[in-house]
């Protein structure tokens, strides 16, 4: 593999991994919210 | 039932979410030019694809808070809801996109960024919806859905010009793939990867979409509640 082949994968990868992270960090935060919610709904 | 359904759209969603991604690595062949770098486009557009479904479905949820807000109060309380949760997942596609792109840039350009109409129009964008959950969060009084509204619908018209960006203007973005100029387009060997991709997004977009838009109606039920006791002590 030459150095131009490495940098596209790892670009590649950063890419791709940047997304799951938002995204699961997203769904993370979402099921945060929803433990205080259901906390703050029993009397 | 109502679980057992929403269980199987989970599952679903995260076997699509594989698929894609087998389709993506696997599939899909380098491009001939770019080499690997080239499959960013498998999560960046999709991305963009499924932000704009969204920022379109808060502008409609924006619009029906309006109409309703006076005569009915309760429909306009699930429309707010609507709007809410599709600016903020719309942001959140809109993040990915904005990130996956100066990664792809700084391979294919040589630069993380620069000011074009398609990538300004962009940022914008994000701006106004980032704005509107900033007012969402920090305003309080009974205008705030209001003004929240009248805010989505003015950052749903910048969706228009971002699609047209690199129609309309010449642009360091690389021109339309689909739908553009003639001999545009994505090799056959390609495009099946690519659907395969957007379907998987737009199922988990519309799935996180839905936890949130509950998460909201929850929220108002608890303000509502809170409302009323203040009210009765």
């Amino acid at each position: 593999m030459d150095q131009a082949a490495i940098l596209d994968h790892q670009f590649r990868v950063a890419a791709y991994v940047a997304t799951w992270v938002i995204q699961l960090g997203y769904l993370a935060w979402l099921g945060l919210k929803w433990r205080s919610l259901k906390r703050a709904e029993k009397p | 039932m109502k679980k057992f359904a929403a269980l199987l759209y989970v599952l679903l969603t995260v076997t699509l979410m594989f698929w894609g991604y087998y389709q993506a690595i696997y599939v899909a062949p380098n491009d001939a030019m770019q080499g690997e770098i080239f499959r960013i486009i498998f999560y960046h557009v999709p991305s963009f694809a499924v932000a704009f479904v969204f920022f379109a479905t808060s502008f409609a949820g924006s619009i029906a808070f309006l109409a309703f807000r006076r005569n009915f109060p309760d429909r306009a309380q699930i429309a707010d809801a609507l709007a809410l949760a599709g600016a903020e997942v719309g942001v959140v596609f809109c993040t990915v996109g904005l990130t996956t792109g100066p990664l792809w840039g700084r391979r294919a350009w040589g630069i993380w960024w620069t000011w074009d109409a398609r990538l300004t129009t962009t940022l914008v964008l994000w701006l106004i919806y980032v704005s509107y959950l900033l007012l969402r969060r920090f305003a309080a009084g009974p205008q705030m859905q209001t003004l929240a509204a009248v805010l989505g619908i003015f950052g749903a018209l910048d969706v228009p010009i971002v699609y047209m960006a690199n129609r309309w203007w010449r642009t360091q973005h690389p021109a339309p793939v689909f739908g553009g100029a003639p001999g545009s387009g994505m090799d056959p060997s390609m495009v099946g990867p690519f659907l395969w991709n957007l379907l998987a997004w737009f199922a988990w977009g519309v799935m996180i979409l839905a936890i949130r838009f509950r998460l909201e109606r929850k929220q108002q039920r608890i303000a509502e509640k809170e409302a009323q006791a203040a009210l009765t002590a």
